[in-house]
């Protein structure tokens, strides 16, 4: 154990500098020719988040009692924006770099996790207007905010481990691009994103808890709009979640790498 | 580094490498079940299945000593380029190991990992991150790097827009700045107009004659009799002979006459 975590140290220093450069690419590649360039980091999450306020407070007269739907809806969308980006670009990632793959040795690993740092960067931009709206509605900060990147690591090491488990099915299967799609509409609306998880009737809300981002949107929330600090089960879950899915994603990954190179 | 008696920078120990012809293209769910269904089908497929396997290369053995200069040679697809990217890590062998004692420049294919729509400068550091370089050398040998390409006065275009011989020129200054103990060439690359073809030509030539350990692989008897000590004569992935490069050249000389 002690050997493979050194490992993955000496291959993480060493190709350092590789994963820089890819995110850097993907960063100079998305905005290049676009007028606003990074603007629309900030500009993107928060016009998306306008039309479904919109389309929540006003036609279906979304509201919770107590609570400011705005930095509710907005905390969700946040969260699951990053998990849906990341772990889509993560998908085909491996697939997307086959050209690469053939001519040269790379570690391949370095394709979704470059991916799911790439959209990291964006996601802490996206943090930006996530503020604003807290300070904005008044829902004011406190000392507890300060535990909040706890979450957003174990959000990330869940993300990758999907990265993982999902680039590599899509090596095999590339049906897996349109299936995974519907998986992540039916997600949306399976996380309690836009609406009340007490709307959920009692005896379906267990499927729901089986839902990784369940529990880190529970805790983010806890933090942001109810003030406190979230139960102890909550931080269990977050934790057996992401490491979890971070394992089997690795396994999995660490499985099948070497049989990538016959399917291109 | 290890290092063995002798001085062996590349062991290749009984490597065979086996592809799938057919593999992922016949598949689905719905014969996948008719298959699981009747055993009669399920035999025929097997069969195929088989007949679909390709061994690329068959139980191949070899050492390489430090400086070194190895040519392979064969006939088309008799499995030398697959026996490089098995050599340079691209590859893992179905069966065998191989084992290599020092850095290695592949140069098979340029411009790996190129993107067409950053510009050359961006291009020389993404290019050399894909090939492994630190980011030291990358900024110590900029320069030289540009100097070579002579594409001065279009480092800040986006490489989409240059001509093919401009970008195969990038790539081949970017390629062969590095001093490497083991060096992979698959074809020498003459790349970009008359002038810099020549030049280019230099470069290669001055690398595989500079003393490092070069696996090589050509067409041209000529150039491979010219450069190389030793040879290995490949034909349908199996080692036909090994030896001295006359020798072996020779031998294969007389079975592509006698054809």
């Amino acid at each position: 154990m002690k050997t493979f975590m050194n490992n993955i140290m000496y291959s993480l220093q060493k190709y350092k500098f590789l994963m820089s450069q890819l995110v850097s690419r993907d960063f100079k590649v998305k905005y290049k020719r676009s007028v606003l360039g990074i603007v629309w980091s900030l500009l993107y999450p928060v016009l998306t988040m306008a039309v479904m306020a919109l389309v929540f407070t006003n036609m279906f007269k979304m509201s919770m009692p107590g609570v400011n739907y705005l930095v509710y809806l907005m905390s969700g969308l946040v969260l699951f924006n990053y998990f849906s980006e990341a772990s889509n670009l993560a998908m085909s990632s491996v697939v997307g770099n086959f050209s690469l793959l053939n001519k040269v040795y790379i570690p391949k690993y370095i394709f979704p996790l470059s991916k799911c740092l790439f959209v990291g960067i964006n996601f802490l931009l996206t943090l930006i207007p996530l503020y604003a709206i807290i300070l904005l509605t008044g829902t004011g900060l406190n000392w507890y905010h300060l535990l909040l990147p706890f979450a957003f690591i174990c959000l990330f090491l869940f993300t990758l481990g999907m990265g993982f488990i999902l680039s590599t099915i899509s090596v095999f299967l590339r049906d897996m691009f349109y299936i995974y799609g519907v998986v992540l509409t039916l997600w949306t609306y399976m996380t309690p994103i836009m609406y009340d998880f007490a709307m959920i009737p009692t005896q379906l809300q267990f499927i729901f808890k089986l839902n990784p981002l369940f529990w880190i949107l529970y805790f983010v929330r806890d933090i942001i709009i109810y003030h406190q600090v979230p139960g102890i089960n909550v931080w269990i879950y977050c934790l057996l979640f992401a490491f979890g899915f971070l394992f089997i994603g690795m396994f999995v990954f660490k499985k099948n790498q070497d049989k990538f190179i016959y399917y291109v | 580094m290890k290092k063995t008696k002798k001085d062996v920078m590349i062991k290749v120990d009984n490597v065979s490498m086996r592809f799938n012809l057919g593999i992922d293209k016949g598949f689905s769910l719905k014969q996948g079940f008719v298959n699981m269904l009747d055993p009669k089908k399920r035999k025929a497929q097997k069969e195929a299945k088989d007949k679909n396997e390709f061994w690329a290369l068959k139980d191949v053995s070899f050492e390489v000593n430090r400086g070194e200069v190895i040519g392979f040679i064969g006939s088309n697809g008799a499995g030398k380029s697959t026996l490089l990217k098995v050599v340079a890590g691209v590859m893992k062998p179905t069966k065998g190991k191989v084992e290599a004692y020092g850095n290695i420049c592949p140069m098979i294919e340029l411009g790996a990992g190129f993107d067409s729509q950053l510009t050359a400068r961006e291009n020389i550091y993404l290019n050399g991150a894909v090939l492994g370089y630190p980011k030291e050398l990358i900024e110590a040998k900029f320069q030289e790097i540009v100097d070579f390409s002579e594409l001065h006065d279009f480092l800040d275009v986006p490489v989409q827009n240059f001509s093919s011989g401009m970008v195969a020129r990038l790539a081949f200054s970017i390629a062969t700045i590095v001093e490497p103990e083991i060096l992979i060439v698959d074809e020498i690359l003459a790349v970009g107009d008359m002038a810099f073809q020549k030049k280019s030509l230099n470069k290669m030539m001055s690398m595989i004659k500079g003393g490092t350990t070069v696996l090589y692989v050509s067409h041209s008897i000529d150039q491979v009799k010219s450069l190389c000590d030793k040879a290995v004569w490949l034909e349908h992935g199996v080692v036909q002979d090994a030896g001295d490069c006359e020798k072996i050249c020779k031998k294969y000389e007389d079975f592509v006459n006698n054809r």
